[in-house]
């Protein structure tokens, strides 16, 4: 029975099945099930935390009724509560797996804003095994959800002799329905369907069997095929649960920073955010998806914060353990800029992560130094005497370049080699690292839910924001340091796109998307403004080409 | 777990619409409609002679009739907020198809700031 408020003694624990859950989807653990995530503080007890709070916000009446104790007036929140957090119903379609057309890339997981689509290698043996444990009923519609790959099945065969049988599961409990899954997966393995009551079951059970059958067999995972480390439960540090837009670019780059940063060092690390989207989805009280130490002081601070933090723990021994600094365009190119700054000549071991959407996303819109040359934005209006933003977009990267012993690297989401190897080496790098990445915004890019992937991947194509990796350690030159590796075309000015033989350029980029519509007239020619932007980024990367040795 | 098979082209059309000369109205009115009945638009491809309007599980409508040499051809791809280039569309290519994206919206609260 569960009560209505207060305190429950026969209610279920909120990390296992309820009425209103079921199958329990909604629990701890992305791979395989865990329990809270316990510490020792006399001002925040776990366990009362997620059964009293989280129980008052799920069951609706935790805002009006919940005392203002040690715990709430306090505003901390534990690791994973939005492990807790149920959007079973805020999406009306969900992503079916096709198993049959399924080659194992990990791209949907990987891509994913919100740990809704999980995937996982079991080898043959164990897994017909673990199919008996399966209730009858449900067995073949569980078993049928694996798939034969050649990466895993073929290959396994041949090289461990047992093939890897492979699955795609999605959790119903935490899936928005963006669809950017099934738009990554080039293998037609899958669909958006309607989320009748029975897709729902069978959903719900599935996601709940592929918890109880245990983790992927770890032979079957390649460790220098970054792509695969998703399938370990300890690069889930960012669970489902977080209050962003269903689609957010921001959601899959946190989540893969997070991946990367627990592959190497598990949850032995911590994050100091700047205000931002990022801050509200993630600590939307009472739900928080980190799975590491996290603290938020200022819009302008994090930098600054950030080098407390180090202090501190390098004075308790602590020195092996990674900080990030995370924050938006408005914190880290405006706001905090020169906190940033004074970060890299500090010549201290922080790690900075810029999650750059081109504008202050959180507070509506408002233009940064970050925007490019003619964005509609609600600083910069596009209206009749002036066709939004006219000022040039303010390159970060090269000016981290610039400081002292400085490793900087620019990735999207969608480079997922790049990305990985621009996080993995800020974090093998002995002193200060800025990672910029683009991610999309689909309220203020104008963009539709699925598109962050290629709204990235164009935005380098078109040199809106070209990827880049500064090395110091690969030299005393800047050639040497800098690589522009994984820019389609990069020794030439623009890179021609062979679905259309055309050349795609700034104006091609700005015609996908909803921030410059008011560019193009009825015939759908650009503005002078959008030329001149269009400008601006060829210089741009013509800067870049020469600073490494390319031009 | 089922046998593997490679991606398939294109499965059958959900809806064709035969394009007359002169008739771009209708052709746009079938174009709207696909709105509604496909999912989240994906994609369109523009042969000489037909095109397809794709969503994100590769459903799709099919023009016929209608390709990229035709003046026609425009205001149908604008219909669906289609990103290609008026300048070069009518242009030949040494391609299949031109394949172009359609994800395109308004940004928030665009109509109360203006
Ligand atoms: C000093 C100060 N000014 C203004 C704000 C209000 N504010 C909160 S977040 C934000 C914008 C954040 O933009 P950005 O850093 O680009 O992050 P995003 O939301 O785009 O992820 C603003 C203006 C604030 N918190 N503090
Ligand atoms: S539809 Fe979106 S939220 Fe759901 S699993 Fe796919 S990518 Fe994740
Ligand atoms: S993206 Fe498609 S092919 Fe790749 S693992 Fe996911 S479902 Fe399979
Ligand atoms: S407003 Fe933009 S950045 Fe913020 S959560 Fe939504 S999509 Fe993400």
């Amino acid at each position: 029975m569960i009560q209505t408020n207060g305190t429950s003694t026969k209610a279920p624990s909120m990390n296992e099945a309820t009425p209103k859950d079921p199958f329990n989807n909604n629990c701890y653990g992305t791979i395989v099930d865990s329990g809270y995530k316990l510490i020792s503080l006399p001002v925040l007890d776990v366990t009362d935390f997620n059964e009293r709070i989280i129980r008052g916000y799920e069951e609706g009446w935790g805002e009006r009724d919940l005392p203002a104790d040690l715990s709430v007036a306090r505003s901390l929140i534990p690791a994973g509560t939005a492990s807790l957090r149920d959007f079973s119903n805020i999406a009306p379609e969900i992503p079916e797996y096709i198993p049959e057309n399924c080659t194992g890339c990990m791209d949907c997981v990987t891509e994913c804003p919100d740990t809704a689509i999980l995937g996982k290698v079991l080898s043959e043996s164990e897994w017909s095994k673990k199919m008996q444990t399966i209730p009858e009923g449900d067995r073949e519609m569980f078993s049928k959800q694996w798939s034969k790959t050649k990466k895993y099945y073929d290959a396994g065969k041949k090289k461990l002799g047992d093939g890897g049988m492979f699955n795609i599961i999605i959790d119903p409990s935490k899936c928005k329905g963006c669809a950017e899954c099934v738009t990554v997966c080039d293998d037609d393995a899958l669909k958006m369907i309607p989320k009748t009551d029975q897709v729902m079951i069978d959903s719900r059970k599935s996601h709940r069997y592929f918890k109880n059958i245990g983790p992927s067999d770890n032979k079957y995972i390649n460790d220098n095929l970054l792509i695969d480390m998703m399938l370990k439960e300890e690069t889930h540090i960012y669970t489902g649960g977080a209050g962003s837009c269903a689609g957010c670019g921001e959601g899959t780059a946190l989540r893969m920073m997070c991946a990367a940063t627990g592959s190497k060092y598990g949850d032995q690390w911590g994050l100091v955010a700047a205000t931002g989207c990022n801050t509200v989805y993630t600590s939307t009280y009472p739900y928080n998806p980190y799975l590491v130490p996290w603290t938020n002081s200022l819009f302008e601070n994090a930098p600054a914060d950030a080098i407390g933090v180090r202090m501190r723990w390098d004075q308790m021994g602590w020195h092996d353990k990674p900080i990030w600094c995370i924050g938006g365009d408005g914190a880290m190119f405006d706001i905090g800029f020169q906190a940033l700054s004074r970060l890299f000549a500090s010549g201290m071991n922080v790690k900075v992560f810029v999650l750059d959407t081109q504008v202050y996303s959180n507070t509506g819109g408002q233009a940064s130094t970050s925007t490019y040359t003619g964005q509609n934005t609600k600083m910069s209006v596009h209206g009749k005497a002036v066709g939004g933003k006219q000022e040039r977009r303010k390159e970060i990267a090269q000016i981290a370049i610039m400081h002292p012993r400085t490793y900087v690297a620019q990735t999207t989401c969608a480079h997922v080699n790049h990305f990985y190897k621009s996080v993995l080496g800020a974090l093998e790098f002995d002193g200060p690292a800025l990672v910029v990445c683009y991610t999309t915004c689909q309220p203020e890019h104008g963009v539709a839910d699925n598109m962050a992937g290629e709204q990235a991947r164009l935005a380098v194509d078109s040199r809106a924001f070209p990827i880049l990796i500064y090395d110091p350690r690969k030299g005393d030159k800047v050639k040497e340091r800098l690589s522009l590796v994984g820019n389609p075309a990069v020794k030439d000015d623009w890179f021609v796109n062979p679905k259309t033989k055309e050349p795609v350029t700034f104006i091609d980029f700005a015609r996908s998307e909803g921030r410059f519509a008011k560019h193009f007239d009825k015939d759908g020619n650009p503005s002078e403004t959008l030329e001149r932007a269009k400008q601006d980024r060829l210089e741009n990367w013509h800067l870049l080409q020469e600073l490494a040795g390319l031009r | 777990m089922l046998n593997r098979k490679r991606r398939t082209a294109l499965s059958a059309p959900k809806a064709t619409h035969d394009y007359t000369p002169g008739e771009v109205v209708a052709a746009v009115e079938f174009v709207k409609r696909t709105r509604a009945e496909l999912r989240t638009l994906r994609k369109v491809r523009v042969w000489k002679d037909k095109l397809h309007i794709i969503d994100v599980n590769k459903d799709y409508f099919e023009v016929r009739g209608l390709g990229y040499p035709d003046a026609d051809v425009v205001p149908v791809l604008k219909q669906i907020n289609t990103a290609f280039n008026p300048d070069t569309i009518h242009n030949p290519v040494d391609l299949d198809y031109k394949e172009f994206d359609t994800g395109r919206r308004h940004p928030w609260a665009e109509d109360r700031v203006m």
